[in-house]
C-alpha cells in the first residue's frame, strides 16, 4: 500500500466507463467535423472537460448523454464559429420529400418483390456518409443522436438544451432532407432523378 | 379509426415510439388494415436502420483511446 492520493474507486470506474463510450463520441465527432484530425481533437476535449467535472456527474444518471452534452458544448465552442452554416429555414418544401412515394410515382421496376428493399440495396454505405455529412448541422446533430445513437426525444432535447418540439421538427425535416440527397444515388432508374 | 393522413402525421413518432401506449396501438391497428401506408411505413423503418447501421461502423482509433486513457491519469 502507498500514501499516493489516489482517485476514489467509484471515480475510476467512472472514467472507465466515461471511455467505453468512445466509439459513439468519435463516430460522432466525425460526422460533425468532417475529418478524422478534428474528431479526435474534439474527442480529447470532450474527456478533458469530462475527467474535469466527473465530480458534478450524478450517479444514476445518464452517463452517456452527459458526454454528448459535453462533446456538442465543446463542438459549438470550438467548431462552430469557423463554419457557420445557418440551416435554411425557407424551404419548407424541400423538408417534405419522400423516397418512398418518389419511388412510386416513379416508373422505378424493381426487379424483386420487395421495392423498398431494393432501394435500399441501392445505397452505399459511403453514398449515406455523404449525405449525413450535407445536412445543416442543426439537422445533422438531431439526425446522428435519434437515428445512430438511439436517443429519445427527450435526451435529445437535453443533450442539445432545445425544447422537444424543435427535436421532433428538426429530426423530421433533417430525415426528409436526407432523402433528397440520396435521390440521386439511386440513379440506375432515371426517372428518380427527375427534378434533382 | 385513425385516417391515412392522421397515420402519416406520427410517422417518426410511431417508428420511434414516442407515442403514448393508446396512439402506439391506434397506428398499429391502422397498419394491420392498411397496406400502402404499411409498406411504407415498413420503407422508413429500413431507412432509419440502414443509416444508423451505415455510420455506427465507425470506430475510434486505438492510438486516441491510448491517450484519452493517458489524459485520464495525468
Ligand atoms: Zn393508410
Amino acid at each position: 500500500m502507498t500514501n499516493e492520493p489516489q482517485a476514489p474507486a467509484g471515480a475510476v470506474q467512472l472514467s472507465e466507463e466515461a471511455i467505453s463510450h468512445i466509439d459513439a463520441l468519435y463516430r460522432m465527432a466525425l460526422r460533425l467535423t468532417g475529418n478524422a484530425p478534428d474528431a479526435e481533437d474534439l474527442v480529447q476535449e470532450t474527456y478533458l472537460r469530462a475527467f474535469r467535472s466527473l465530480h458534478q456527474f450524478r450517479p444514476g444518471t445518464n452517463l452517456r448523454a452527459w458526454l454528448f452534452r459535453i462533446l456538442m458544448n465543446a463542438f459549438i465552442n470550438e467548431y462552430r464559429r469557423q463554419s457557420r452554416r445557418p440551416a435554411n429555414t425557407s424551404l419548407e418544401d424541400l423538408d417534405e420529400f419522400s423516397l418512398y412515394h418518389q419511388m412510386l410515382e416513379s416508373d422505378f421496376q424493381p426487379s424483386v418483390a420487395q421495392p423498398e428493399q431494393e432501394v435500399l440495396a441501392r445505397l452505399s454505405e459511403e453514398s449515406v456518409l455523404e449525405a449525413l455529412d450535407e445536412l445543416p448541422v442543426e439537422f445533422r446533430q438531431v439526425v446522428l443522436l435519434a437515428d445512430v445513437e438511439g436517443f429519445s426525444y427527450k435526451e435529445i432535447a437535453e443533450v442539445l438544451r432545445i425544447p422537444i418540439g424543435t427535436v421532433m421538427s428538426r429530426l423530421h425535416r433533417g430525415r426528409r432532407r436526407l432523402q433528397r440527397l440520396l435521390a440521386p444515388c439511386l440513379c440506375q432508374s432515371p426517372s428518380l432523378c427527375h427534378g434533382q | 379509426m385513425l385516417n391515412c393522413n392522421e397515420v402519416a402525421e406520427r410517422l417518426y413518432s410511431y417508428l420511434d415510439r414516442e407515442l403514448s401506449p393508446e396512439e402506439m396501438a391506434a397506428v398499429q391497428r391502422h397498419l394491420d388494415a392498411c397496406p400502402p401506408c404499411r409498406r411504407w411505413f415498413v420503407f422508413e423503418e429500413n431507412m432509419l436502420r440502414y443509416v444508423g447501421e451505415c455510420a455506427r461502423r465507425v470506430r475510434a482509433p486505438d492510438e486516441l483511446t491510448e491517450r484519452i486513457r493517458e489524459l485520464r491519469q495525468s
